[in-house]
């Protein structure tokens, strides 16, 4: 049974959850170069005290790292390699468009908590944390993260966050791609109810080489809808109007035509090797990180 | 052309008229529907796949019930306004419509096979078809009287309904009467103001148009004026002549008459172009007597004669005659006809006189004692107790009064010889003297016979009658012989006596005639017609809805009369004792019979005998006053209807928008 998320007044973070997520870290599929020394080892060798293995030297190689107790023993010249530690580009997309204030609790709550969460593994791993609203705006308002210490500050950022202005999902990513030149590990938490698509949006993420997850947040309402009688639907973002009579055909083709939309959004970023996970605002997001994320290889 | 004829009158034309817009009201605001705001209406569209089609077309979908119900609406609209064409509109706008209903019009050769009057009934429903918004209409159903079965009015249902009541009647035909109601209001009637000695008009003239729907066997009117009426003859039936044989006469002699022979003739007609050989057979109380196979000539007739001697033995009852023609032809009425032999009948008279040996000797004839039972009464009888009920319970036929007068009429006929009668009615003047008969009515059935101009008379009275009496010998002052009626009875009255008693007492003769042949002759006939003498004669019949005085064989309270169908009806007499049937519509024999009888008293026929209906070639021509119509048998142009048509649309709509009302659920 899906326990039930947190509700919106709630603190984004629990100590019990912090406690949880102390005890993970992000995982990147690919070998990204940290601009800073983290406390991760990289697939990358490099400098550290943790040993990955030994290799010839060839002239030109550092002495320092020449295993001298070898070289006395077999005579030959064989140089230590260790696991590089550097920091991780961590970046967490929140779509902030007027849909996402639906839901109990709200989908932007929801998308806040989960990126608090992400962040908050991110930091525990001084990795470099940077949560952004999609709002399209030039220039980004969000602060880097980093270190434990970053909690309070990003928590109370993530608070601030809101919906704003529609801005079609594409044009913030274009807009985001456009600032974060960096690679690294990307997190875009939407409901993709975006009626100009996700393609372009999802494709701009790929083009930056970075490694892309997706979590697709749907409310209950939205997964299964309870509404009767003739109504006029009206778009929260858009205004445009959808007039229905209800009827149990209605709702199981509607119901068809969500899981068609899923399944082929998945399609879609299994294609690209974007990792999709889609998720209900009734499932808690330790349960999500702990179990669906873990599963999905973004934690560990 | 009339494309449009309305069922409706204005109101409810308005109250329909709002329907469409009740529906337009009512369904926007049915379709007031609740706003719901949801994150997107994105998969929404998609499942409802409406964004992707015009949006004219999806304006239009989005309404589609408003529209098959305003649709719906629209169709019973024009259901209402009842659309057809190919009718001419009639010019005018009064219209008499008169249908024949008389016998000859249940003739069945029409080209549909129905009968003359179906089809003329469908004629004029036709005609009314054609009439425009506003016309109005009357109309007169006539055989030998009209009816007027509907007064003008502008409502054509009511009109067509009224058509399709008229019913078969077997009546003759005679136009005159309905003409005269038709031009009622057309040439309304003038009258002399007596200040100015000038004749006015009462109302101002509507005139009309006159259909006349007949197979033209109607007596010709020369004296009718149409003034304002247009008249349009539409013959019905064909005018090929059709094949009909039918009986146009059908009578029973009289032995006594006859040289004690019982017979009974009949005459058949053939109005067709072709000779035609019929059986005839002759039925006596239902059993067949006798049969015939005779040859009609083409456009004559012919005679039959059966011989019924064997029926005069036991010849106690009325006997019913009925002879049919065999052959079925396309006018089946007159192929039956009815007649009866009665019983012979002896009579009862009354000879009042002081002495008259003439009298005595003439009835004591075998010729008169065969015929009636002659009393003799002296002049005191009369205001005696015996002679006060004789005379009022109907004992006697005739009484003759010879030289006397009672107080009273008795119920009875009378002969006043010499006297005058008791009351106002009749007058009689002072002897004058002498006589000279200058004229006799010789075409009377009581002066058959009776040669006067070789008679003398010395002394005779003027006469003058009540109203509707008739003289039978005129002297040189005036009549000085009448018959008047009194009821069902008859008053003759002979202003000279045929002796007369001087101031000596002694008998004078007054008159020779009582020397000459045509007083045995005359006493004979008045012993018959007056004294209703002994015969076998057919009873008082008549034609369909004539009106029958008849006189039973006792003065009866009450009798009860069996029609041609078997309905009984009761009968109450008039004060003079004698009945009148009115209700004779049918042809056949109406029984008599009172309550207190076993047996019939009397059985009347009823016979059209009317060679004029017999004879049904239609005529092609129809002549009224001065003006000849000549009418061509063509069907009237039937509008057609599209009415039906409309509605199984509007039926078709209705399923419609019941399946997408039902799938719009539960989609």
């Amino acid at each position: 049974m899906i326990e039930t998320a947190t509700l919106a007044d709630e603190p984004l973070l629990s100590p019990a959850l912090l406690a949880q997520l102390e005890r993970m870290e992000l995982v990147s599929r690919k070998i990204f170069r940290g601009r800073m020394k983290g406390e991760r080892r990289s697939k990358r060798k490099g400098q550290s005290v943790e040993f990955a293995d030994f290799r010839n030297y060839v002239p030109g190689d550092d002495l320092r790292f020449i295993d001298w107790n070898l070289y006395a023993r077999l005579d030959k010249l064989l140089l230590k390699l260790f696991l590089e530690e550097e920091d991780l580009h961590f970046y967490s997309l929140i779509d902030v468009s007027e849909s996402m204030r639906f839901g109990t609790p709200t989908k932007l709550h929801y998308a806040k908590q989960l990126a608090a969460s992400l962040g908050y593994i991110g930091l525990c791993r001084s990795d470099r944390v940077k949560i952004e609203a999609l709002d399209g705006a030039a220039a980004s308002g969000a602060p880097v993260f980093r270190g434990k210490r970053s909690l309070g500050r990003m928590v109370d950022y993530v608070q601030s966050i809101d919906t704003s202005a529609n801005v079609p999902l594409a044009d913030a990513v274009k807009a985001f791609c456009l600032r974060n030149r960096g690679k690294g590990i990307l997190v875009l938490i939407s409901d993709l109810m975006d009626k100009t698509g996700y393609d372009a949006a999802l494709k701009f993420l790929v083009a930056q080489n970075m490694d892309v997850y997706v979590i697709h947040v749907l409310s209950q309402e939205e997964i299964d809808p309870e509404i009767l009688g003739d109504l006029k639907l009206v778009d929260c973002e858009d205004h445009d109007t959808a007039e229905i009579s209800v009827s149990q055909r209605l709702i199981d083709r509607y119901r068809a035509t969500l899981a068609a939309y899923i399944e082929q959004t998945r399609d879609f970023c299994q294609r690209r090797g974007i990792v999709y996970t889609m998720t209900s605002t009734e499932r808690s997001v330790d349960r999500l990180v702990s179990r669906y994320l873990r599963h999905q290889g973004l934690v560990r | 052309m009339n494309w449009f004829d309305s069922a409706l009158a204005g109101p409810q034309w308005l109250l329909l008229g709002l329907v469409p817009v009740a529906i337009f009201l009512l369904y926007f605001l049915k379709l007031r529907r609740t706003p719901v705001e949801v994150p997107s209406t994105f998969l929404w569209t998609k499942a409802l796949e409406d964004l992707h089609v015009n949006s004219l077309w999806q304006r239009l979908r989005r309404n589609l019930l408003m529209f098959l119900q305003l649709l719906l609406a629209l169709l019973l609209l024009i259901s209402c306004l009842r659309p057809g064409c190919q009718g001419t509109q009639l010019q005018g706008t009064r219209f008499v419509f008169l249908v024949d209903q008389s016998a000859s019009m249940s003739a069945t050769d029409t080209t549909s096979g129905q009968s003359r009057l179906d089809f003329a009934k469908d004629e004029a429903i036709k005609t009314i078809d054609r009439m425009k918004k506003g016309d109005s209409a009357m109309v007169i159903a006539f055989s030998d009287v009209s009816r007027t079965i509907q007064s003008y009015t502008t409502n054509g249902s009511l009109l067509k309904n009224k058509i399709r009541s008229i019913r078969q009647t077997q009546r003759s035909s005679d136009i005159i009467e309905a003409l005269n109601a038709a031009s009622g209001l057309a040439n309304p009637g003038r009258t002399s103001d007596r200040a100015s000695g000038r004749d006015v008009q009462v109302a101002e003239s509507k005139p009309a148009t006159m259909f006349i729907f007949s197979d033209g066997a109607v007596k010709e009117v020369p004296e009718f004026f149409l003034g304002n009426l247009t008249p349009e003859y539409r013959p019905i039936g064909s005018f090929e002549p059709p094949n009909n044989v039918g009986i146009i006469a059908l009578s029973v002699s009289d032995p006594i008459e006859n040289d004690s022979q019982l017979q009974c003739y009949a005459r058949l007609f053939n109005s067709d172009d072709q000779d035609h050989s019929v059986k005839v057979t002759l039925n006596v109380e239902g059993d067949i007597f006798d049969a015939q196979s005779v040859d009609v000539p083409r456009n004559g007739a012919v005679g039959l004669v059966f011989d019924l001697n064997s029926l005069l033995s036991g010849l106690d009852q009325p006997r019913r005659i009925h002879l049919v023609i065999e052959d079925d032809d396309v006018y089946m009425q007159d192929n039956e006809a009815w007649s009866v032999i009665n019983p012979p009948r002896e009579s009862n008279v009354l000879i009042i006189s002081a002495g008259n040996e003439y009298l005595d000797l003439v009835t004591e004839t075998s010729r008169i004692t065969e015929v009636a039972n002659v009393f003799r009464e002296d002049v005191g009888f009369v205001g005696s107790e015996k002679y006060e009920e004789q005379t009022t319970l109907g004992f006697y036929d005739l009484v003759i009064f010879d030289g006397c007068a009672p107080d009273k009429m008795p119920l009875c006929n009378t002969v006043f010889w010499g006297s005058a009668p008791p009351g106002e009615d009749w007058k009689v003047a002072k002897v004058t003297e002498p006589t000279s008969i200058i004229d006799t009515n010789a075409s009377h059935p009581l002066m058959l016979a009776s040669q006067m101009t070789n008679v003398n008379v010395l002394k005779s009275s003027v006469i003058e009658g009540p109203k509707g009496s008739v003289s039978l010998v005129d002297a040189s002052d005036g009549s000085i012989m009448r018959l008047g009626t009194r009821g069902g009875f008859q008053d003759l009255v002979i202003g000279f006596a045929m002796q007369t008693i001087t101031e000596d007492d002694e008998v004078a003769i007054n008159t020779d005639w009582m020397t000459k042949l045509s007083f045995p002759i005359f006493i004979q006939n008045t012993m018959m017609i007056l004294g209703n003498g002994k015969n076998y004669q057919a009873s008082v019949g008549g034609q369909p809805g004539e009106l029958l005085k008849f006189r039973t064989s006792l003065p009866f309270d009450t009798v009860n009369v069996i029609g041609p169908e078997g309905r009984k009806t009761k009968l109450l007499p008039r004060p003079d004792k004698t009945f009148v049937l009115n209700d004779t519509s049918r042809s056949g024999l109406y029984a008599i019979q009172a309550p207190v009888q076993d047996s019939v008293d009397i059985v009347l026929p009823v016979n059209l005998f009317d060679r004029n209906e017999s004879n049904v070639v239609v005529r092609d021509k129809m002549t009224l006053g001065y003006k000849e119509l000549a009418g061509e048998i063509a069907s009237e142009p039937t509008r057609q209807q599209y009415w039906m048509w409309f509605l199984l649309l509007a039926l078709v709509i209705l399923v419609l928008e019941w399946y997408i009302f039902n799938k719009r659920i539960l989609l």
